[in-house]
Formats: structure tokens, sequence, C-alpha cells
């Protein structure tokens, strides 16, 4: 109580998180390779591009060494594609647009097919499947192939808006990008926000709401309300809840579920 | 509930309606005059903590002190303003802590509908609450008389709501910080 930060994630937090995504640039000035605690940067040679972490990207950019190229889906097409999907598609009424998808997964294109996720290794010899933010999904060109329909990265909401702060002239046509941001943003939201009316089953146990492809800045934005609720209607349950598990004590006490239950069951109501 | 939750213990200072069985002698302090006896079947209202500990004598076997009543802000007239239209209804007016004293009140009665009205008041009202909370004019304006009548529980989800919707517009440079 006592504790003066919110509980959870704050915004800002979030947002530090998102500049470990890789992201290209096309420098301007030579620069040697780094060895950074995340990994080394390659040598920086003017023409080529290179790929570097957002904050480094970002610093670069604010001292004009360096440009960056727009990630693969932070163009106005693929946006109001997604925005379509999202606002006006029936499949997507209730779910939010697919996420990018992880290496070796069969694209969505191609459903039925078995994945073929390809580990690989630490230095240790340990194995690993890489997942965001290890996936350079805020690159120029995404490794995955370009017939894949568009769609939002975990980070989108950070790394969109601070792209937009700091590299808006790097983009194509920044103010129909903004707008399309704030559009899908407040798109999704009122579809998380709308997730309420489903949330009690997830309460009592058998439902669920899903959360596939909702990024990270928008689960920090609704996590304290949408826990809020689940547990408000966990406790307001918690007695019909009680007496279900008294109930199925008792049948597995009895030997299992037979036809004479239901009148042994009755009698037992009415004496208590 | 944690020990030290300050609602929690509210919620147990809560008044409900309780009917004596017995006669109790020198527990007429009660009632207002110490000293006297209290006869069986006076009406008073005793907190929540009191009043479940002397009816709770019934489960033991022995006869019970008390027995207890809905209490008002859980009457059947409620109920059914609620199932009309829960977004109207003043809750705080009823009872500060209306849902910690609905869980409490639904651990000793046994009320199946009453389980299925707040759960769907809950909900209901909670959608309302998230539209107010990520409206950036906050607290003012339209709203006020409903968010005036939210209890303890939805306060708290209001706020939680509304602090994070302001940290993002903070972050994103929609809003300054104050």
């Amino acid at each position: 109580m006592a504790f003066p930060l919110p509980r959870g994630v704050t915004a800002s937090e979030i947002a530090f998180l998102a500049e470990m995504e890789t992201v290209t640039i096309v420098p301007r000035q030579r620069l040697e390779g780094l060895e950074l605690l995340g990994g080394p940067v390659e040598p920086l040679v003017p023409p080529r591009r290179a790929s570097l972490p957002l904050w480094l990207a970002l610093l670069l950019k604010r001292q004009r060494r360096a440009n960056i190229m727009p990630p693969a889906w932070l163009h106005p097409e693929p946006l109001s594609l997604i925005l379509e999907v999202e606002s006006g598609h029936q499949d997507y009424k209730n779910a939010f647009s697919p996420p990018p998808p992880l290496p070796g997964q069969p694209s969505v294109l191609d459903r039925g097919q078995e994945p073929t996720a390809r580990p690989q290794y630490t230095p240790d010899g340990n194995r690993y499947y890489a997942a965001p933010p290890f996936l350079p999904q805020n690159t120029a060109q995404p490794v995955n192939s370009s017939r894949d329909p568009p769609s939002l990265p975990f980070h989108w909401v950070e790394v969109g808006n601070m792209l937009l702060d700091a590299a808006s002239d790097d983009l194509v046509d920044p103010d129909q990008i903004r707008r399309l941001l704030k559009d899908l943003r407040e798109v999704r939201m009122a579809k998380l926000r709308s997730g309420v009316e489903v949330l009690d089953a997830a309460a009592t146990g058998g439902g669920g709401v899903a959360l596939t492809g909702v990024g990270s800045m928008e689960l920090g934005e609704e996590r304290g309300f949408v826990t809020g609720v689940v547990d408000g209607l966990r406790k307001i349950g918690s007695s019909k809840e009680q007496a279900r598990r008294e109930q199925m004590a008792e049948q597995r006490a009895n030997g299992g579920y037979d036809g004479t239950q239901d009148d042994d069951e009755e009698e037992d109501y009415m004496e208590f | 509930m944690s020990y030290y939750d300050i609602d929690s213990i509210l919620t147990d200072a809560q008044k409900l309606p309780c009917t004596f069985e017995l006669e109790v002698p020198g527990l007429g302090i009660l009632e207002g005059n110490p000293g006297e006896d209290i006869k069986a079947g006076t009406r008073i209202d005793l907190p929540l903590w009191l009043g479940e500990m002397l009816s709770i004598g019934a489960r033991l076997g022995t006869s019970r002190l008390v027995t207890l009543d809905m209490p008002e802000a859980l009457s059947e007239r409620v109920m059914n303003a609620l199932k009309a239209d829960p977004r109207t209804i003043d809750l705080r007016a009823l009872a500060p802590h209306f849902y910690n004293l609905s869980e409490r009140i639904l651990e000793l009665f046994e009320e199946e509908e009453m389980v299925e009205v707040l759960g769907d008041t809950f909900k209901k009202r909670a959608a309302e609450i998230a539209d107010h909370a990520h409206n950036s004019r906050g607290a003012v304006g339209d709203g006020v008389d409903f968010l005036r009548g939210l209890d303890e529980t939805e306060r708290q989800l209001f706020r939680a709501a509304h602090d994070r919707a302001k940290d993002m517009r903070i972050w994103s440079g929609e809003a300054k910080r104050k």
C-alpha cells in the first residue's frame, strides 16, 4: 500500500524493455564494432545496412550519424490492412490479428502443416528456441517469407511510438502512420475491455480469454483492470465454487457417479 | 484477504440485523441500556464479526444465540433493482464495501440466485468503469453520478485502470506530467 509505484510494469519500463529490439539502420558515418553486454555490434560502414538494438539506433539517429529503416510493418499499407482485418473481418471480431509467426511456424496461409522449429544452441551447448525480443521482428526486411500477411510484433506500440518520436523523417508518411497506430490501439483496447463479458467464465474455471497477438504495452495497460475484475468475480462466486467442490468431494467419497446418487443428494440437501 | 487489509476490517464492522433467540442476562449494553437483560426475540444490528460468532453456535450443535437476517443492502428489493439496471444503483449508499459484504454474506447464506445477480452486476459495472477510466477527463464530466456510487472494490478497479491509462498517455507524450 505504501509502495509509491503502481503494481506491475509501468509504461516507461515496458518501453525500456522494448529498446532491446533489433532495427535496421543505414549509417552515415563509420563506426568500429562494439562489444556490448547484449552481444557484439557489427562495424558500421556507411552505405551498408546494419542491425542494431533500438536504443543504440535512436542514439545514433539523434546524433545524426545514421538513418533508421522503418520496420516492415511500420508502413501505411500493412497498418491499414491490419486495421481493416481488426475492425472489419468476421473472424477477428473478438480476437486480435495474429502475431508474427515464430521461426519454423507454418504461415497462416498453409494451415495444418507441422511446425518445424529448429533449435538453436547457446555457447554452453544448451538448447533453446528463439522468441521475442531475440527475433528480428522490427528489421526492415523480416526473415520470414514476404508472402505472410503483415502482423504486429509484440512491442509494436513502443517501437512505433519511439520511431515516430525520434525518426519521423525516416518513415513513409508519418502523419498517416500516427493516425493508423492510434486507430489500431483504440480498436484493440476496446476488444480487450469487452473481454470482461467473458471473464467470469475464466474466473470460475473452464473458460478463458484469448490474448494471442496482444502487445506488451497493451498487456501492461490493462493488467490492473483485468486482474481486478477476475479477482472480484472469483470472490463473488467463491461460495458457489465452495459448494461445487464439496459436492464433488462427496461424489468421490461415495465411489463415483451412479444412478442412485441423485436421490442420496436430495436427501442430504433436505436434511441440511 | 489479509490480516492487515483495512477493507477487510471495515467490512467486518458493517452492521447486520440479528434476532436474539435466547434471553441473555446483562448484555443489554448492546441495545443501549447497560445492566439490563436482552429478551429473546429482540432485533439488534450487530457488526458482522459479532453476529457471525454468535450465530455460529448452531453449527457446533448447541442452540444458537442469534439468527442472522439479510442486511438491507442485499434485500430482495435491491436485488430486483440490480436485475433491472445495475448501472443506476448507488452501491456506495447501500454499503461502502458492498461486494466484500456480499461475499461474506454468501458464505453464510446459500443464495444461488444472488451469486448470479451480483456477478452480472459486477461485470456490467466493470465495463462501465473501464469506459470512464479511459476517458481523458477522468472523474469529471458526465459520469460523476455513476462514479460517486462505486463501492470500494470498484473504486480500486477504477483507480487501477485510470492510473494505467494516464501513465500510458504521459509516456506517449499525449498528456503532461502533473
